[in-house]
């Protein structure tokens, strides 16, 4: 329950951000707080108890959190990495061309 | 106008999103089986004890080629993207006090580093993690020392040198997989030795050696073009 509450809090921050807001780096702010939602998401769904997903050689049959959401959580870190960095370059770029971030000055990408 | 239809579609989404994850109960697993045959085969399938790592190096290895794909994909774009003739370099570093405490410290960074993705297959970390400290290494060198020490001492040529070894690295441990178990980045049993010691988990730790070096390289690469780039403006 507060984990959906603040799941849904994140999400839609994020949400706005890439909604309303005319910057660029804010958008991507907005993106990144969506897909860190997401990822808390992910890490908080499974609710049974357990240790760390590391077997203990001593005490194999303790109990552990299941593995699967750490692991693609982790697949989806590096490519919001990825594409954060892609992202911002291209923001880089548009600025040396058109000397703006704020998507309403760039008109000239409609002609 | 514009308001009243953002707090629309924001209201309407965050209600569904609510509404829907709320009902999920509080026993929800993602896949039963998966999970537990995970949980029952990771030491006597793969020889690691981090169940995360044996899923990202052994059991979706292939997934783990696609993602260092990406960041290849990501590496190259971004310097398309930067790319310029000439590359301005700064020598201006911090004072004498940081660089000699970070002579002292860079080594230490590298060891954990090394030691991070090394063990990914017995405690936390792995080669993605270890990969993200290496490339620390390069930051540090072009905040404290100016990042003509970085390009004398480790030139963009040596870190495309270093990304391509650690990609082919991953695919020669997939072809081996193929010689020696029948399967694409299969483990081979022989490989495998003790559970818990540093040589062993088969080819996980080679892959991890592959991935850390990539993403290192890969990181620095990014770091390095982005960093040239606002020199170039000042």
């Amino acid at each position: 329950m507060i984990y959906s509450l603040c799941f849904v809090a994140l999400f839609m921050i994020g949400l706005y951000s890439i909604l309303a807001q005319r910057d660029l780096i804010k958008m991507v702010i907005g993106l990144n707080l969506v897909e860190g939602a997401v990822f808390f998401w992910t890490i908080t769904m499974v609710r049974e108890a357990g240790g760390v997903p590391i077997v203990d050689l001593a005490f194999p049959e303790l109990p552990m959190v299941d593995p699967i959401p750490q692991a693609l959580t982790l697949t989806a870190i590096v490519i919001s990495a990825s594409t954060t960095a892609l992202l911002l370059t291209i923001i880089v770029e548009l600025n040396r061309m058109a000397r703006t971030i704020e998507i309403d000055s760039l008109k000239g990408l409609r002609e | 106008m514009k308001v009243f239809l953002t707090a629309i579609i924001l209201a309407f989404t965050g209600g569904a999103l609510f509404v829907n994850l709320g009902s999920i109960p509080d026993s929800f697993l993602l896949s039963h089986t998966a999970s537990r045959f995970y949980r029952e085969a990771v030491v006597t399938e793969t020889g690691a004890l981090n169940t995360v790592s044996a899923i990202l190096y052994d059991f979706r290895a292939f997934d783990s080629l696609g993602e260092s794909t990406v960041i290849f994909a990501t590496v190259s774009g971004i310097v398309l993207l930067l790319s310029r003739k000439t590359l301005p370099v700064s020598s201006a570093g911090l004072s004498l006090i940081v660089k000699r405490t970070f002579g002292i410290l860079t080594p230490f960074v590298f060891l954990l580093s090394v030691y991070i993705i090394l063990h990914g297959h017995l405690s936390p970390g792995g080669g993605f993690q270890g990969g993200v400290l290496l490339a620390v290494i390069t930051i540090i060198f072009c905040i404290i020392y100016g990042s003509s020490f970085d390009l004398s001492r480790y030139p963009p040529q040596r870190k495309t040198l270093i990304e391509t070894t650690g990609a082919l690295l991953f695919l020669g441990v997939g072809i081996i997989g193929i010689a020696l178990t029948g399967s694409f980045l299969g483990n081979p049993s022989a490989w495998r030795g003790v559970p818990g010691t540093l040589p062993s988990a088969g080819s996980i730790v080679p892959i991890n050696l592959g991935v850390g070096l990539k993403v290192g390289a890969g990181l620095a690469i990014i770091f390095y073009s982005m960093i040239q780039k606002t020199l170039k403006r000042q």
